[in-house]
């Protein structure tokens, strides 16, 4: 899952991003408005955390530029301004979830993954699918069998976005770009590499290799 | 205080009344007053008639030479009569019949006016005059009967008193229209206050006369700088709440990670938590608008859907079902920031607590009652006691049903209204009662 997190302040960024980076996101960091909107526009990402004031352009502005560019981009907004007029009118720009400042990691990586399986219509809870289910914050995978597999960070971010996104044809570039940031080596092998690693875990059969196309990930065996 | 225009039409219709009334009064008066002049005119020049046609015998007996003499004074009762009267006799005119004047005797060359009732109740105008004739002296007194000349000045008087009664009407009907069209612009101005209180304006017109102007204009100028003076404090502290949290966030992050121990850690977080829940009371207690209407205005309509979606997708795991009733087309003259804050405060404990059902009733008479219901676990009654205390203390908080309540308190206070909690008796859960009382400008 790659994260868009539009944050101005550095302190805030770096113990954040770690935290995130930690549950299994890809964050790439706005520092302001106007790179935020442009990030926000490369349709990339999954989710985004957006502070509503950021300088040169306001969160506000940016989520609304969003939505009237048809960006049904997840966007939670993070802010410091909560008097309830103001989260009345950022809902209204198209906001999806809210959190007030100052807020506790735990509470934003619940509504970040809430906010994920609501925008891919999962129920909330546990990740299930064709009888895996993979807890999010043990960073782990339940087989049919009850064998627990511990998942590494890419394998975790990988498997999650299968889960997401089961039944569907992902390229090895799209899989590439939900499960590295900008900063990291990006070579769209690896994939490979890690695909036969969660075969291993989960069973040969549940990732199928569409040649040409990319992989898709077998809603039920 | 009595209205400009009563005050102004009582006045006119007054002043018309009496000018009208004096007016008839005059004219009345000198109508009479020149007709008997008139009449002692011609009643004098038939005295000079009748004094030529009398004459004196060798005997000093008068003698009238009746040819001379006109006939209306041979008619009986016609009105006109004559009296002669000499130191040694009288003469009498045949109209009177056997009727008398009673005829002061006046000296040679006076003369003298004077009323009396004749025969049949005629009211006589009697002329009386002194003259001299073949050395005798003699009175000659004429008289004429006022009734038809009356008759004719009644008839006057009351042609006279329809037509001005008439013309009063018309004025007075006048009056009114010209009141009412130039009291137009108060009458305006009247309906764009209530307007303004209701938030339909947000400025009074400019289109009015020179007397109101300076008025107006110095209304919509106070109503620009409190307007502003609100703007611009609210944006102050919301920048002061921004600027206090981003750096708390901050210490709660890295006080989270830190390897402090155990005990200390929990004070910092405690610490910083209390900072934070403090400020933020503080700061919106301080950014109410209260009851002046300066600012936009919340709408039913269009506000509280909006905050209702905005609970739905923060309580997206919960599915409660919220159900509204409102009379249609309320205007609820409070501040939208003040009621958004208040009620989102109230429903955001109603979420909380709800498990499926969430029911708002809003009536609105001379103040806002509006009733929140769930169907949550409720309180036990004791805390509800608690919770309802006005003027929760700042440090105070109730388990459970943080601050959120006790922000929601501070406003129903600043509007003089009244909060309480109750048991639901319908859905079970907790019942908030709010009422607002509503400023009244007309």
């Amino acid at each position: 899952m790659r994260l868009l997190l539009a944050e101005d302040d550095r302190a805030l960024v770096d113990t954040l991003k770690k935290d995130l980076q930690s549950a299994g996101y890809a964050v790439d960091v706005a520092g302001n408005g106007i790179d935020a909107e442009y990030l926000g526009n490369e349709m990339i990402y999954d989710v985004a955390v957006l502070d509503l004031g950021l300088p040169q352009r306001s969160g506000i502005e940016v989520l609304k530029n969003w939505r009237s560019k048809a960006n049904r981009l997840p966007v939670i907004v993070l802010t410091a301004r909560n008097a309830w007029h103001e989260r009345v009118d950022g809902f209204k720009a198209g906001a999806d979830d809210y959190l007030g400042k100052p807020f506790h990691t735990e509470e934003l990586l619940a509504r970040i993954s809430a906010l994920l399986h609501r925008s891919s219509q999962q129920p909330g809870g546990q990740l299930h699918a064709a009888g895996l289910s993979l807890d999010e914050e043990q960073q782990t995978v339940t087989t049919e069998d009850g064998q627990i597999h511990k998942l590494t960070g890419i394998e975790f971010r990988l498997l999650r976005y299968f889960l997401l996104h089961a039944g569907k044809v992902l390229t090895k570039s799209r899989l590439t770009e939900h499960v590295y940031d900008f900063d990291s080596e990006k070579d769209s092998n690896v994939i490979e590499v890690y695909v036969r690693r969660l075969r291993q875990k989960v069973g040969n059969d549940r990732i199928e290799t569409r040649r040409g196309q990319g992989y898709v990930f077998r809603d039920s065996c | 205080m009595q209205s400009i225009q009563s005050k102004l039409g009582t006045g006119l219709l007054l002043s018309l009344i009496i000018a009208f009334s004096a007016l008839w009064l005059l004219v009345s008066f000198n109508l009479q007053f020149l007709a008997e002049e008139y009449i002692a005119s011609r009643l004098k020049h038939d005295a000079e008639t009748l004094l030529s046609s009398v004459s004196f015998d060798a005997d000093d007996n008068l003698m009238i030479d009746a040819t001379r003499v006109d006939t209306i004074y041979n008619q009986p009762f016609s009105g006109h009569y004559y009296t002669i009267t000499t130191k040694t006799g009288a003469m009498r005119s045949r109209s009177l019949w056997d009727e008398e004047l009673i005829s002061a005797n006046v000296n040679t060359g006076q003369q003298l006016k004077t009323l009396q009732e004749g025969p049949e109740q005629q009211p006589l105008l009697l002329v009386s005059a002194g003259y001299k004739k073949q050395g005798q002296s003699l009175t000659i007194t004429v008289a004429e009967d006022l009734n038809p000349i009356n008759k004719n000045i009644d008839q006057f008087q009351y042609r006279f008193a329809a037509i001005a009664f008439g013309l009063l009407l018309i004025l007075v009907f006048l009056q009114v229209m010209i009141l009412r069209n130039s009291l137009k612009p108060l009458i305006k101005t009247h309906g764009e206050l209530k307007s303004l209180q209701q938030g339909q304006l947000d400025k009074l017109g400019g289109n009015s006369p020179a007397e109101l102007r300076p008025l107006i204009n110095e209304l919509n100028h106070l109503l620009t700088i409190m307007a502003q003076r609100l703007r611009r404090s609210r944006d102050a502290l919301s920048d002061l709440a921004h600027a206090i949290k981003k750096p708390l966030t901050v210490i709660q992050q890295v006080t989270a990670k830190s390897d402090l121990p155990k005990g200390a850690r929990a004070t910092l977080m405690k610490q910083s938590d209390d900072i934070y829940q403090l400020t933020d009371r503080i700061l919106k207690k301080a950014r109410l608008a209260g009851p002046s209407h300066t600012g936009a205005l919340f709408s039913f309509a269009d506000d509280l859907p909006s905050l209702i979606k905005t609970l739905d997708m923060m309580y997206a795991s919960k599915s409660v079902q919220f159900t509204a009733n409102i009379t249609d087309n309320i205007t609820c003259p409070v501040d939208r920031e003040d009621m958004l804050e208040l009620l989102g405060n109230l429903l955001d404990n109603a979420y909380k607590w709800a498990t499926t059902k969430i029911t708002l009733s809003v009536r609105i008479n001379s103040e806002i009652h509006i009733l929140i219901e769930d169907d949550g676990p409720g309180a036990d009654p004791e805390k509800m006691n608690e919770l309802s205390k006005r003027g929760v203390r700042l440090d105070e908080k109730i388990q459970g049903h943080g601050f959120g309540l006790a922000i929601a308190a501070d406003i129903v206070s600043d509007y003089h209204g009244s909060l309480s909690f109750k048991q639901s008796p319908e859905l079970g859960g907790f019942k908030t009662e709010l009422t607002l009382p509503l400023h009244q400008v007309v």
